[in-house]
């Protein structure tokens, strides 16, 4: 059984000469489902273009939109802003309805960077992390369990993990940090 | 463990990303009251369980969540194509002649 | 006093002694040694005892492909691992190696009595020496054969090695880093594309490894070779090495086993044993080489008897010669090649034995000019010796007919019936095979991956022809990358390519019968064995491989398969293509459990979820239970108590004053959307249209096969918004069939799905103190039964965090269930507990949650049902809506099967003796005076000590249930029959006055 981990509490988790692995503070979250003819009304409403390749991320003014699916997109941004994004888009639902719903403890994030980030993410990830660009994102699969992965960097990855599934991911990083470092 | 082409995200990914749904084309009847028993067991259970081209669901579960179609070859377990769930059933013939093409070099 | 040693030659570095043990004894050896290449130079060849019939054997073999030389190695404290190829583990100083398959001594053995009996091992023993008595099986047979079964003895303690695994995509994969696989990689580097160069030898080099006389475009082969892997490298290829390609799987997908820690004395720390690399690769090709075949005649499997290739490996690669005195037995030009080096390293080669009548003329040349006796046109009819060769019988053939024996004595034997390429791996794909006449051997034929062969795979032969063959290959596979590339050509210079013939057994003067002639050595199977197979009336070689066990040992019969087909062709009178080639699979090599397994083992065995409360359950000394993924705390033992004590506790405790349960684990989806309640209405079997804003309902789920696929209780925060609550196992399954039916069903509806299980920390509180504990935590909202009554739903704030509160009740007690966002779950379960001690609290596990319901006849999907009961069997007719228009499952429910008579309905059931708990799963009969087989008419799907009804208690699936109220069951146990009366389903408090307090 995996030991206990304190979800709550951003810090660094492992860290060795090839990798280092934190998780990082709470944010405001929000799953966004809408049809095509919503999106119009919905990016105005966010006040950014929502993107429409799967994958693909809209950033502005500390809002992090993902689309992850065809009618399906992840909403990050600062705690304080939760409220806004909620009022703007309950604003619009009578004309533009879709389903905006709060899942900022649904899911908790574990940043990788370092020299063997990408090697680390290929103890878990069956996808080819070269097809991968800086800046996008991809909903896959870590060791059986569905995450989101977002490569910020060449050598940095974000991982977003429903918190139950968290101790399993965060205990095997862990391992592969010191393995890498073994290296 | 194979690749799928998710026509929806539009990328080949592992099999590990995609949950196997069952034979594709078989739509739930509109009025289901309407339906004679006979009909309704044939709805319920009755598939064609094709050796060769099968057209069939599949569900990109760790990944854009939609579910789509293929047909794949259950001899050769090989993809002959995928496409979105309102797309128009492929003809076949036109999948094997391509398919063929695209075979490995002798 | 290692007279095989050859000073200065080989790769082993001969200023680095390296000391090990084998069976008790030290031996010196050289970094860069295999314990085979060790014990050789130490003049050990006795390495181990054959597994049927005890026979002493020493290697064949230098490599992956040995079937005799297999040792038990011991790594330190559960380190030990059996049947490992002495010819592949490299030595350490302090490895302790033991041979196998022997007691007391592998020099003195009681098990060779065997050899003795051999006529009672023939082909098909194990289908005939143990077929009758009957009676004699459980006493003898088995036992028997358990002892006798598998090689090696299993290790006894728990493994504490680690093992990795990691996924790698790369462009082109290359298995084999011999010459046409070194080649292959440049080519496909230089155009420009991620290389992966794998090999299962600790160094790459393949064949230039063992042949170093070669000159490659003017370098020596091992200048050209370390020239060549720094220039790879600097082209970013990558290059593994002890590093076995072990399956090749649909796709490009193929799997590589890299052992990391077993050459080493001290592995790194946090460093794992294995590496399991699952690899896809755009063009995968095949550079694996080809393998030695033995030649068949009596006698030729006694220590000294080795593949004429593999003595050339021992001398060029680790310096060591097999023998003083050897005569070569061959069919083939290779074996030549190894007389040679053999006698410029010093060797006195007695006799080059060739079966051809006119072998090649320059070969007899170089023969006659360094004075060593050929023999053409002969064959070997027998070996003496009884831990090593002494002596070789060979005699002349002509004209068919065999002429007198003349014995030759020596202390090595090196033999050679030609060569197989390594075709396993290709095999794995399906890839079909074409019996080339020429080589009597089969190659590549109708390729079903993108994959290419390369070198002796393909059955060329040479380094000259592997490497630009590999050069060609390399291109090839850029090339259908869509990359230009050309396919560099060199030249070499003392090249050694040859051509051979290929045999069955070799003819002899003396009885077959009586001719210990084995072809597989690992397995013993003789040629005697395969042709009693024909015989008896095997025709299939499929047929012929399980019977004799021909190639069925753990070396896949690497090299056995082609002899064994060529005599079973034989003996069926039909060519080898027409009789086939059995199915190699893989592992291609013997591989650790640990690495299959990979990270999944001890914590990581398996995904386990735990809930923001979890942490306070074990701190609280709660025992677990798992739930699918999830582990769930399952009862909270106090001072010693025990299961039963715990739970009767915490069941009294909660009726009596006040339970708290950790419900996060159920499934939770936020329904939303202006369809929302239209859809609710199409999956659930109730009616949603009339539920009001703050109001719950109990929903029943089903398929559209009218079976019950899950229930929760579910509310409406808004016209627009539902919050579902599904059972713990049930919440992907049931987002997953929604998401199906909106997706592919219903595409216009206006409602979107969201998973919130993990959004909510839940708690449920159960007990008459409920209202109480929590009414003072309740900000903005009138909890009352008046204004808050049962299944009703408000958002709130519960001790300061913003919370869905339920009034729900899972036990029939008054209860509450409030969800928080899951941050907060522990802080709030602890205020709770603090805030509950003046109520005597007392937290309880699913064990007890189990029992209360079931108390109240409250069904668990999958317990009570299992995919076959529909809501009427369950006895919830009344939770389906009868005025709808249609909902998923509705139209099955009048299917004739489901409405018939006698279908199985849950019902209770109570012991008559009041004390009796039945069993869950037990079978019902209606009498139990019957005969066997009884008629069962249904089983115990629950079943309980119950505190509230002071007896046990049980729910039952039982034919016409419903109908049988009052009736006597019985209930056939092992040791008794239990009599038992149905009932309702509800044991306790059925007006429900407990809800309304
Ligand atoms: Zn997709």
């Amino acid at each position: 059984m995996t030991a206990h981990v304190d979800l709550n509490m951003a810090r660094t988790l492992a860290k060795s000469s090839a990798v280092s692995v934190e998780l990082l503070p709470l944010v405001a979250r929000f799953s966004l489902r809408a049809g095509t003819s919503e999106q119009a009304a919905l990016s105005k409403a966010l006040g950014l273009a929502l993107p429409t390749k799967i994958g693909q991320c809209a950033r502005k003014n500390k809002l992090e939109v993902l689309c992850l699916g065809p009618d399906e997109w992840s909403i990050l941004a600062p705690e304080d802003q939760a409220v806004k994004i909620t009022d703007a888009c309950e604003a619009i639902y009578a004309k533009a309805p879709h389903s905006l719903t709060e899942v900022s403890d649904r899911e908790i994030a574990v940043q990788i960077t370092g020299v063997k980030a990408t090697d680390l993410m290929t103890i878990g990830c069956p996808r080819d992390l070269d097809l991968l660009p800086v800046g996008e994102a991809r909903r896959t699969i870590f060791d059986g369990v569905s995450a989101v992965l977002w490569r910020d960097g060449a050598d940095e990855y974000r991982l977003d993990l429903w918190r139950s599934f968290a101790p399993h991911v965060i205990s095997l990083l862990e391992t592969g940090c010191t393995e890498l470092a073994a290296e | 463990m194979l690749l799928v082409h998710c026509p929806y995200c539009d990328e080949t990914l592992p099999e590990l990303e995609f949950t196997y749904g069952g034979e594709a084309h078989i739509a739930r009847p509109e009025n289901p009251a309407d339906k004679t028993d006979d009909e309704w067991r044939d709805f319920l259970f009755i598939r064609t369980n094709v050796k060769g081209p099968h057209f069939e669901r599949w569900r990109h579960a760790h990944g854009c969540g939609r579910f789509f179609n293929a047909v794949r070859d259950t001899v050769s377990d090989r993809f002959l194509t995928t496409y979105k769930a309102d797309a128009p059933r492929p003809d076949l013939a036109v999948l094997l002649a391509d398919a063929s093409m695209k075979e490995p070099s002798k | 006093m290692t007279t095989f040693r050859v000073p200065g030659r080989g790769r082993v570095l001969h200023n680095r002694p390296v000391s090990f043990t084998f069976d008790g004894m030290t031996y010196q050896g050289l970094e860069g040694d295999t314990v085979a290449s060790a014990l050789i130079a130490n003049g050990v060849q006795l390495m181990g005892r054959s597994f049927k019939y005890h026979r002493p054997r020493g290697p064949m073999a230098a490599g992956s492909e040995e079937p005799n030389a297999l040792i038990g190695t011991r790594r330190g404290k559960g380190r030990f691992e059996p049947n490992t190829r002495a010819t592949v583990q490299e030595i350490w100083n302090g490895l302790e190696t033991n041979s196998q398959n022997k007691y007391p001594s592998l020099k003195f053995d009681v098990g060779a009595i065997n050899d003795r009996a051999y006529m009672l091992f023939s082909a098909g023993f194990y289908y005939k020496t143990f077929m009758w008595p009957r009676s004699f099986w459980d006493k003898y047979y088995e036992p028997f054969i358990r002892a006798a079964a598998g090689l090696g003895v299993s290790p006894s303690e728990p493994d504490p090695d680690n093992y990795a695994s990691r996924y790698l995509h790369t462009d082109v994969l290359i298995i084999g880093a011999g010459p046409a696989g070194l080649a292959s990689a440049r080519a496909a580097a230089t155009a420009g594309l991620r290389v992966t160069l794998v090999d299962e030898n600790s160094e790459p080099g393949g064949t230039l490894l063992s042949e170093p006389q070669a000159q490659i475009d003017g370098k020596p082969a091992w200048d050209w070779l370390s020239a060549e892997l720094d220039a790879l490298t600097d082209l970013g290829v990558r290059i593994m090495t002890r590093t076995t390609a072990i399956g090749y799987y649909h796709q490009n997908m193929i799997a590589l086993c890299q052992k990391l820690a077993d050459h080493q004395e001290k592995p790194a720390e946090g460093a794992p044993r294995e590496r399991m690399w699952r690899v896809r690769a755009k063009q995968v090709i095949l550079a694996q080489g080809a393998l030695e075949k033995p030649l068949v005649f009596d006698g030729n499997d006694r220590p000294g008897v080795m593949l004429a290739g593999s003595a050339q490996t021992y001398l060029n690669r680790y310096g060591v010669r097999v023998g003083n005195k050897a005569v070569i037995v061959t069919s083939h030009d290779s074996a030549w090649y190894a007389a040679f080096d053999l006698a410029s390293a010093g060797t006195q080669i007695e006799a080059i034995v060739d079966t051809r009548p006119t072998p090649n003329a320059d070969l007899i040349k170089e023969a006659a000019a360094r004075g060593i006796t050929v023999l053409p046109g002969h064959t070997a009819t027998g070996t003496s010796g009884r831990l090593r060769i002494k002596s070789v019988r060979v005699n002349k053939v002509e004209n068919g007919k065999v002429l007198t024996a003349r014995n030759i004595s020596c202390d090595s034997l090196l033999i050679c019936g030609g060569w197989t390429p390594t075709l396993h791996l290709f095999s794995h794909t399906k890839g079909s095979l074409k019996w080339d006449d020429e080589s009597q051997t089969f190659l590549p034929d109708r390729i079903t991956e993108e994959c290419q062969i390369a070198g002796a795979g393909r059955g060329l032969w040479g380094i000259a022809s592997a490497l630009n063959d590999g050069a060609v290959m390399g291109a090839a596979a850029a090339t259908a990358l869509g990359k230009s590339a050309t396919a560099q050509t060199v030249t070499v210079t003392d090249d050694r390519p040859g051509t051979g013939e290929s045999h069955t057994e070799l003819p002899t003067d003396l009885d077959p019968g009586k001719a210990r002639a084995f072809v597989d050595y690992q397995n013993d199977v003789t040629a005697k064995d395969l042709r009693l197979a024909v015989r008896e009336g095997m025709r299939s070689i499929e047929h012929v491989k399980r019977y004799t066990t021909n190639g069925m040992a753990t070396d896949q019969g690497k090299m056995s398969n082609i002899n064994g087909l060529n005599i079973a062709a034989d003996a069926l009178g039909k060519k080898q293509p027409e009789v086939g080639l059995t199915t190699f699979r893989p592992p291609y090599t013997p591989t650790s459990f640990g690495a299959f397994a990979g990270y999944h083992k001890g914590e990581h065995f398996e995904v386990t979820r735990k809930t923001p409360i979890d942490s306070w359950a074990e701190e609280n000394g709660a025992v677990f239970e798992p739930v699918s993924l999830w582990r769930r705390a399952w009862y909270f033992p106090k001072d010693g108590e025990d299961m039963d004590a715990a739970v009767r506790r915490e069941c009294r405790e909660t009726r009596k004053s006040l339970g708290m349960f950790d419900a996060s684990t159920l499934g939770k989806i936020e329904v939303v959307g202006p369809d929302a309640v239209e859809f609710m209405n199409r999956m659930y079997t109730n009616p949603w249209t009339k539920l009001a804003p703050g109001r719950t309902r109990y929903g029943l789920l089903l398929g559209d096969d009218g079976f019950i696929r899950d229930d929760g209780v579910i509310g409406r925060l808004s016209d627009d918004r539902f919050h579902i609550t599904t059972t713990t196992g049930g919440a992907a399954r049931v987002l997953n069939m929604m998401e199906d039916y909106l997706q592919t069903e219903w595409p216009d509806l206006k409602v979107w799905l969201t998973s919130t299980t993990e959004q909510w920390s839940t708690i449920a509180l159960n007990g008459p103190n409920a209202r109480n504990l929590i009414e003072p935590f309740v900000e903005g909202l009138d909890i009352s039964d008046a204004a808050f009554p049962h299944m009703s739903i408000a958002e709130c704030t519960f001790a300061g965090f913003p919370a869905r509160l339920f009034r729900v009740s899972f036990t029939g007690e008054l209860g509450f269930e409030i969800n928080v966002p899951a941050r907060h779950g522990r802080a709030l379960w602890e205020k709770l507990f603090d805030a509950g001690q003046k109520y005597d609290i007392c937290t309880y596990g699913t064990e007890t949650m189990h029992v209360l319901r079931a108390e109240k006849g409250f069904i668990i999907v999958g317990q009570d049902t299992d995919g076959t009961v529909t809501p009427y069997d369950a006895g919830a007719g009344w939770a389906i809506g009868k005025n709808k228009p249609d909902f998923v499952g509705m139209r099955a429910l009048n299917r004739p099967d489901l409405t018939a008579e006698g279908r199985k309905q849950l019902v209770g059931l109570l012991t008559e003796d009041g004390t009796s708990k039945l069993e869950e799963g037990a079978q019902i009969v209606l009498d139990p005076n019957q005969p066997i087989p009884m008629k069962m008419v249904g089983h115990v799907t629950s079943s309980y000590h119950s505190d509230a009804a002071g007896r046990p208690i049980a729910l039952a699936l039982v034919e016409g249930g419903h109908g049988k109220t009052g009736d006597t069951v019985y209930i056939p146990m092992p040791d008794r029959t239990i009599k038992a009366t149905i009932t309702g389903t509800t044991f306790y408090d059925p007006e429900g006055a407990r809800l309304k307090l």
